[in-house]
C-alpha cells in the first residue's frame, strides 16, 4: 500500500462528471456558495437530465484519459422531468453488468443521487472519489488501449 | 470561421482572489477560433455587458463565452446581452468558474488551471451552438373544465369572469357534484345548497360558459394551447333546449318513487324520467334507459308506456336519442373530477384494497356511510332533514360514528389521511344533536385532525356544547342484535385512553369512509397524459411550487381529484387553476424554449424507443409521405408544443437519430474532447 | 419433418397466401446452409430443415429488398422466433402480414472453422429450453421430443450451468484485470467488418451510430480503442432486446465470443428486472420503460 501511495504522489486523477442541470449541478453550486472545498480534479459536464446521459459518454470519458467517472442526478421522485432519472437508473443497472464482464474497473465508475440541497454530499463524494482514484492510480489499463490506436 | 469572444469575470474578489484572471485570458487567447479574450471586474454589470456587446459588434463575434458564475445565476442576463448586441441569444455558453471553481479551490494555481479547462470546454461547446428561435405555439382562447362540482364550478366561473370562453363537462345530469348533496358545512354550519346553488345557476347562465351535462370526455388530442377534445354527450332522451323543466313528465312517470336515486345514495327514490334533485342545473330531466318501460320495450319491438312523452307540451322527449360526439378545440384544460367514498364493503374492485366485512356495511341497513348520512340530515334529502334510520324509518337515539374507515389503514391498503372526516364527523354529531335533542352521538377516532381556521374550536363545540362522546379507539366488530323487540347495532369498540373495552348499542352507525378519486379518473388521466398515484389521485407538477399544474403542459388540476381536501381548499385551488389557465390563455402565442429534441427523420428507424421513454408523450410515430401522399417510411416526430427538453429520448435512441438541441451529441462530445490533454 | 415443412410451404405458395418464403436451403458453393428465397411452388423441394440450420433468418425480414418481394412466410427455429416478436414489438415488421412457420427443434450442430458440421451441439443449445415453437403461425411436426429436451434442460437453464453460460461464469470468476486482458486479446482481432451487425436480426438501424461522423462517437478504425467502444456499444444496444441466437458470434470471422457480452445483459435483464426479451407480443421494451422500484443499491 505504501509503495502504491508513494508511486502516485504526483498523480492528479482526472475525473469527469456528467450531472443533471436541476439537482446535482445545483448541489455543486451550493457547495460553492457554502465554500465547501474539494479537490479540483473534477470536470463537470452539465446536461439537462440524467435521462440524457448516454452510456457511451462514459466510454468516451475513459477514452480521453479520465481515471474515474461520476454520473449523478436527482433522487428518485425528484426529477425535474418526472422520470428521466428512473430511465437512467435502469440503463445504469444493465450497463454496469456489461462493464463488469468487459473487466472495466468498477471502482472508477460512480453513480449517485445528489439533490440541489446536498452541497455537502457533493463535496464529500467528490473528495472520496478523488482520494480513491489517487490510490488506484491512473487508469492505465484503459488508457493503454487508447494509446495503441 | 468561428469568432468566439471569451469574457472572464473577476466577480470582484470572488473569482479573482483564487483565479488568476489575467493568466486565464492569456491562455484562452491562443485557442483556435477565439477572437478576443478579456476580463473585467463585474461582467454582469452595465459596463461589463457593454464590453461584451461592443466586442460582438466590433469583431462580429459568432459565439460568446462568459466565464463567471453559475449559468443558473446569469445565463438569462447574458443571453439578453447577446440579443441586444445583435446576435442570437443561444450563441452563448457560460463557464462556471465561481461556484464550481474559485469558491471551492483555494489554491490559486490549481484553480486557475481548472478555470482554463472549464473555459476551453465552453469554447468547444459554443463553437457548435446554433442560432435558435423560441418556439411559438398558437393558443385557442377557450378552456375546458372537466367536472362541475364545487371545484369545476369555481374554476369555470373564474375563467369566464376573465373573459374567456369555457366548456364545462359534467358526467351527471346536473352540476353541483358532491357538495350539492351535503347538509350543512363546517365550521360555520351554513347550508351547503344555500351557498352552492347560486353558483350553480350562474354556471348555467353565464354567457361565457357552455355547459355540457350528462357528458364525458372521450378523447384528447393535441397539446398545450391546441387541444382537440372529443366529448361524448350521453343519450338523455330529452332535448334540453325544447324542455321547459315544467315537471309534467317526471310527475307522471308510473315508476315515480320506485327507482333508487343515486344522488341520494339510494336512500331516496325517483322515476325513470327524473331530475336528480329539485335545484338541478340544468333543471331538465333525464330518462334512465335501463329502467324506462318504453325504451326497454322498444328493444322488443313494442311501444309501451310513453306517458311522459304524451304529457310533454313541447315535444322534448325523444325515445330514439343516441350518444352524440362533439369535438371542441380548447387551449387549456382543468381537471376537477372530484372524489367518491371508498366502498367499505368486503368486496373491492381494486385488488390492492381490502374492505371491512366486520362493519356489516351493505349487510345491515342501518350502517351507512357519511355521504348517506349527509342526505339523511339534509333539509332537501329523502327524509326532509329528519334523521331516520333506513331499516324502519325510526329516529335513532344513539348513533355511533366511526372515523378512519379505510384511511390511514395500511392493512386495508390505504395509507393516507382523508383529511375532512374529523371535521365532518364533528359536524354530524352536532347536527344530529340539534335535530334529536335527546340523542347521543358516540365517535370512535384514531386522532382528531382539526387544523384550520376555527376548526379545532368547532370540534371542541361538538364535544363540550353538544355532548358528543369521543372514544379514542377502533371498533373491531358490529353485530345486529334485538333488544326489547328493537333492532340495535352492537359496536365492540375500545377506549384506549380509558384502557378498557367500550361497547355501545347503537340505533345507527355512520362510517367515515376514505376519500378516493372518482371512478374513471385513471382512464381520463391517461387521455390527458397526466400522472396519477397508486390510488388514482392526479399528480401535480411540483408539490410546492407548481401545485395546480401537471406535467402535461396546459392541463391543470384542482379539488379532490388531486388529493383529499375540504371545500375552502378546493375553492382556493380551483381559483388558482383558473388563474393559471387564464395566464396561459391571455397570451397571443405561447413561447417555448427551443432547446428541445429533434429527429433526423431520414435516419430514424421508427423503433419507438423514444416514444415509450418520453415522460411527456411528446414523441409520436408519424408517416413520412412523398409529394403525392405515398408512404415513404415511418418516423418518430417531436411535438414542439410538448417537449420539455430532458433528452431521455436521445439516450435510448440506438442510432442517435434524435438529438437534443442545445445539448447535442456534437456539443457534448466536443466538451469531453476538450479535456483530452 | 422436412417434408411436412415443404408441404406446408408449398400450400402457402400455391394458394397464393404469400408471395415469398424465406427458408433454409443449400446455398453455399460447398453446400453450406443459408437463406433460400422461394416464390415458385415447384422449387420448394430445395428447402431443407436439419441440424445445420444455424442461421437466424429473421435478419432478412427488415431488409427493404426482401420487403419489396411482397407478403412473406419465414421458416424459423423456435428460439429464433423470439427475434420476430421483438421486431414486431419494435414496429419493424407487420406481424399480421407475415406467416411464421416453425417446427420443433432438437438443437443445431456447431460448424468447424471451415464451415463443416461437427458432432457437437451449439453452445446455446446445451441450455436451451425453447425447443417447442411459440408465437408462430404454423407448427409442423410432433413436439414430444422437443418437449422432452426442454424438460431435460430445465435445470441447467435455471442454474446457468451449461454451454455459453458456463463460459460466461468462468470469465466472470476471473479478476477484472484478467477479464480486461481477455477482451483486449479478443478485440485485438476485430477487423471492424461489422459482420456481427449485418447478421444480427435486431441491428436494423438505417444508419448505425458507428457510421455517423458528427460527432465521431466511436473511433472507426480497427484500433483497440475503437474496438472496445464498438463492441461495448453493440452489446448495449441489444440490452433487453437480444434473443441470444448467437448470429453475431457465428458470423465473426475473428471468432470473438461476442455472445458472452449479450448473454451478460440478458442475464442482467432477467436478474434485475425479471425481463426476457421476445417472449410476448405487444410487450413494452426493457429500456424505455422503468419501475419506481428498480434496484439502485449501486447508486450512492
Amino acid at each position: 500500500m505504501n509503495s502504491e501511495t508513494t508511486k502516485n504522489d504526483s498523480f492528479e486523477p482526472k475525473i469527469i462528471a456528467f450531472v443533471c442541470n436541476w439537482c446535482t449541478y445545483l448541489g455543486a453550486d451550493l457547495a460553492g456558495t457554502n465554500r465547501l472545498e474539494y479537490p479540483a480534479n473534477i470536470r463537470i459536464i452539465r446536461l439537462p437530465c440524467t435521462g440524457r446521459i448516454d452510456f457511451n459518454l462514459i466510454v468516451k470519458a475513459f477514452e480521453i484519459g479520465a481515471d474515474a467517472v461520476l454520473v449523478s442526478g436527482c433522487h428518485p421522485g425528484d426529477c425535474h422531468y418526472t422520470a428521466g432519472n428512473f430511465h437512467a437508473r435502469r440503463r445504469w443497472g444493465l450497463f454496469r453488468e456489461l462493464l463488469q464482464t468487459v473487466g472495466v474497473d468498477m471502482q472508477r465508475v460512480n453513480f449517485s443521487w445528489i439533490s440541489a440541497a446536498e452541497g455537502a454530499k457533493f463535496q464529500k463524494l467528490v473528495t472520496e472519489i478523488v482520494e480513491k482514484t489517487r490510490q488506484l492510480g491512473p487508469y492505465t489499463a484503459y488508457h493503454d488501449v487508447v494509446e495503441k490506436a | 470561421m468561428a469568432k468566439i469572444g471569451v469574457f472572464t469575470c473577476w466577480c470582484g474578489e470572488n473569482i479573482a482572489r483564487n483565479v488568476d484572471v489575467e493568466k486565464v485570458s492569456e491562455a484562452i487567447k491562443n485557442l483556435p477560433g477565439v477572437a478576443c479574450s478579456m476580463n473585467y471586474k463585474y461582467m454582469c454589470s452595465e459596463p461589463g455587458q457593454s464590453l461584451i456587446a461592443s466586442q460582438i459588434k466590433e469583431l462580429g463575434l459568432t459565439g460568446v463565452v462568459v466565464a463567471s458564475c453559475s449559468p443558473h445565476m446569469h445565463l438569462k442576463t447574458f443571453r439578453k446581452t447577446c440579443e441586444t448586441a445583435g446576435i442570437n441569444p443561444y450563441l452563448i455558453e457560460m463557464a462556471n468558474i465561481r461556484e464550481q471553481c474559485s469558491w471551492v479551490h483555494p489554491d490559486k494555481e490549481i484553480a486557475t488551471a481548472k478555470a482554463i479547462e472549464l473555459i476551453h470546454m465552453a469554447v468547444e461547446k459554443v463553437r457548435r451552438n446554433h442560432a435558435l428561435a423560441p418556439i411559438k405555439v398558437p393558443v385557442t382562447k377557450r378552456a375546458l373544465v372537466i367536472g362541475a362540482g364545487v371545484a369545476g364550478i369555481q374554476a369555470a366561473l373564474d375563467i369566464a369572469a376573465g373573459g374567456v370562453e369555457v366548456i364545462v363537462v359534467e358526467k351527471e345530469p346536473s352540476v353541483g357534484g358532491k357538495m350539492a348533496g351535503l347538509s350543512e358545512t363546517f365550521p360555520t354550519l351554513d347550508c351547503s345548497q344555500c351557498i352552492l346553488t347560486p353558483r350553480m345557476v350562474e354556471v348555467g347562465q353565464h354567457p361565457n360558459i357552455k355547459l355540457m351535462t350528462y357528458s364525458e370526455v372521450e378523447k384528447v388530442d393535441g397539446f398545450v394551447g391546441n387541444f382537440k377534445v372529443t366529448i361524448r354527450k350521453k343519450a338523455r332522451y330529452v332535448d334540453i333546449n325544447k324542455c321547459t323543466g315544467c315537471g309534467s313528465c317526471w310527475n307522471a312517470c308510473p315508476l315515480k318513487g320506485k327507482i333508487p336515486n343515486a344522488f341520494d345514495y339510494n336512500l331516496g327514490n325517483r322515476g325513470a324520467i327524473y331530475i336528480p334533485f329539485p335545484q338541478a342545473v340544468p333543471a331538465r330531466p333525464t330518462i334512465d334507459a335501463e329502467n324506462c318501460m318504453r325504451i326497454k320495450s322498444m328493444a322488443k319491438g313494442k311501444e309501451l308506456c310513453g306517458i311522459c312523452s304524451k304529457k310533454c307540451q313541447t315535444e322534448a322527449i325523444n325515445f330514439h336519442d343516441k350518444d352524440e360526439f362533439v369535438e371542441v378545440e380548447v387551449g387549456a384544460i382543468v381537471a376537477a373530477t372530484g372524489y367518491q367514498l371508498y366502498s367499505i364493503k368486503k368486496e373491492q374492485e381494486n385488488p390492492n384494497i381490502k374492505g371491512y366485512g366486520e362493519y356489516g356495511y351493505g349487510k345491515y341497513k342501518d350502517v351507512v356511510d357519511s355521504l348517506q348520512f349527509e342526505r339523511l340530515i339534509s333539509a332537501s334529502g329523502p327524509t326532509g332533514g329528519e334523521p331516520q334510520r333506513p331499516s324502519d324509518h325510526e329516529v335513532p337515539k344513539t348513533v355511533v360514528f366511526i372515523q378512519c374507515v379505510g384511511s390511514r389503514d395500511n392493512a386495508k391498503g390505504i395509507s393516507y389521511c382523508s383529511k375532512i372526516c374529523c371535521m365532518y364527523t364533528a359536524k354530524h354529531t352536532m347536527l344530529f344533536k340539534h335535530k334529536v335533542h335527546d340523542g347521543q352521538a358516540h365517535v370512535f377516532y384514531m386522532d382528531i385532525r382539526s387544523g384550520g381556521k376555527m376548526y379545532d374550536e368547532f370540534v371542541r363545540r361538538a364535544i363540550e356544547q353538544d355532548g358528543a362522546q369521543y372514544h379514542r379507539g377502533r371498533v373491531s366488530k358490529i353485530e345486529e342484535i334485538v333488544v326489547d323487540g328493537k333492532k340495535k347495532l352492537r359496536c365492540y369498540g375500545a377506549d384506549t385512553l380509558a384502557g378498557q373495552p367500550c361497547v355501545v348499542d347503537a340505533d345507527m352507525v355512520v362510517l367515515a369512509g376514505a376519500i378516493m378519486p372518482s371512478s374513471g379518473v385513471t382512464s381520463l388521466a391517461q387521455k390527458l397524459s397526466v400522472g396519477y398515484n397508486e390510488y388514482g389521485f392526479l399528480s401535480e407538477s411540483h408539490p410546492k411550487l407548481r401545485p395546480v399544474e401537471t406535467n402535461a403542459a396546459g392541463v391543470f388540476v384542482c379539488g379532490a381529484c388531486q388529493g383529499p381536501k375540504d371545500i375552502p381548499e378546493t375553492v382556493a385551488q380551483a381559483s388558482a387553476a383558473a388563474g393559471k389557465a387564464l395566464i396561459m390563455l391571455s397570451q397571443p402565442m405561447l413561447t417555448r424554449e427551443p432547446e428541445i429534441a429533434k429527429v433526423d427523420e431520414n435516419l430514424c428507424a421508427a423503433c419507438g424507443a423514444c416514444v415509450k421513454a418520453c415522460p411527456y408523450q411528446a414523441i409520436s410515430k408519424e408517416q413520412v409521405l412523398d409529394r403525392r401522399g405515398n408512404l415513404i417510411k415511418m418516423t418518430s416526430r417531436v411535438n414542439q408544443g410538448l417537449c420539455m427538453g430532458c433528452g431521455t429520448c436521445v439516450a435510448v435512441c440506438p442510432s442517435k437519430s434524435i438529438d437534443l438541441i442545445g445539448f447535442t451529441d456534437d456539443q457534448v462530445y466536443a466538451q469531453i474532447e476538450a479535456l483530452c490533454e | 419433418m422436412e417434408n411436412e415443412l415443404r408441404n406446408a410451404i408449398r400450400e402457402l405458395l400455391t394458394q397464393k397466401q404469400v408471395d415469398v418464403v424465406i427458408g433454409y436451403g443449400k446455398v453455399g458453393v460447398d453446400g453450406a446452409i443459408g437463406a433460400l428465397f422461394i416464390t415458385d411452388p415447384s422449387e420448394v423441394d430445395a428447402m431443407v430443415w436439419n441440424d445445420e440450420c444455424r442461421q437466424n433468418l429473421a435478419v432478412h425480414l427488415t431488409r427493404p429488398e426482401v420487403k419489396a418481394l411482397g407478403k412473406a412466410a419465414i421458416v424459423v427455429k423456435p428460439c429464433d422466433a423470439r427475434a420476430i416478436v421483438v421486431l414486431a414489438n419494435e414496429a419493424q415488421i407487420d406481424r399480421d402480414n407475415l406467416v411464421v412457420i416453425s417446427a420443433p427443434c432438437t438443437g443445431v450442430k456447431k460448424a468447424d472453422a471451415s464451415g463443416h458440421k461437427t458432432d457437437e451441439l451449439e453452445k446455446k443449445c446445451l441450455s436451451c429450453v425453447e425447443h417447442v415453437p411459440q408465437n408462430v403461425d404454423v407448427v409442423v411436426g410432433a413436439t414430444d421430443a422437443a418437449q422432452a429436451l426442454d424438460a431435460q434442460n430445465q435445470e441447467v437453464a435455471q442454474n446457468r450451468s451449461a454451454g455459453h453460460q458456463t463460459r460466461l461464469a468462468e470469465l466472470r470468476a476471473k479478476s477484472p484485470e484478467e477479464r480486461f486482458d481477455f477482451w483486449k486479446k479478443e478485440f485485438d482481432r476485430c477487423i471492424r467488418c461489422y459482420a456481427c451487425r449485418q447478421n444480427c436480426p435486431l441491428c436494423y438501424c438505417r444508419r448505425c451510430v458507428a457510421d455517423k461522423n458528427r460527432p465521431v462517437r466511436i473511433d472507426s478504425s480497427a484500433s483497440l480503442k475503437g474496438n472496445f467502444a464498438w463492441n461495448i456499444l453493440r452489446a448495449f444496444h441489444l440490452a433487453g432486446r437480444c434473443i441470444g441466437c448467437g448470429a453475431c458470434a457465428n458470423a465473426c470471422p475473428a471468432g470473438i465470443e461476442l455472445d458472452l457480452l449479450n448473454l451478460t445483459l440478458a442475464n442482467a435483464a432477467q436478474d434485475q428486472f425479471g425481463y426476457v426479451s421476445g417472449k410476448t407480443l405487444g410487450e413494452a421494451p426493457l429500456i424505455g420503460t422503468y419501475d419506481t422500484t428498480d434496484k439502485e443499491e449501486f447508486i450512492r
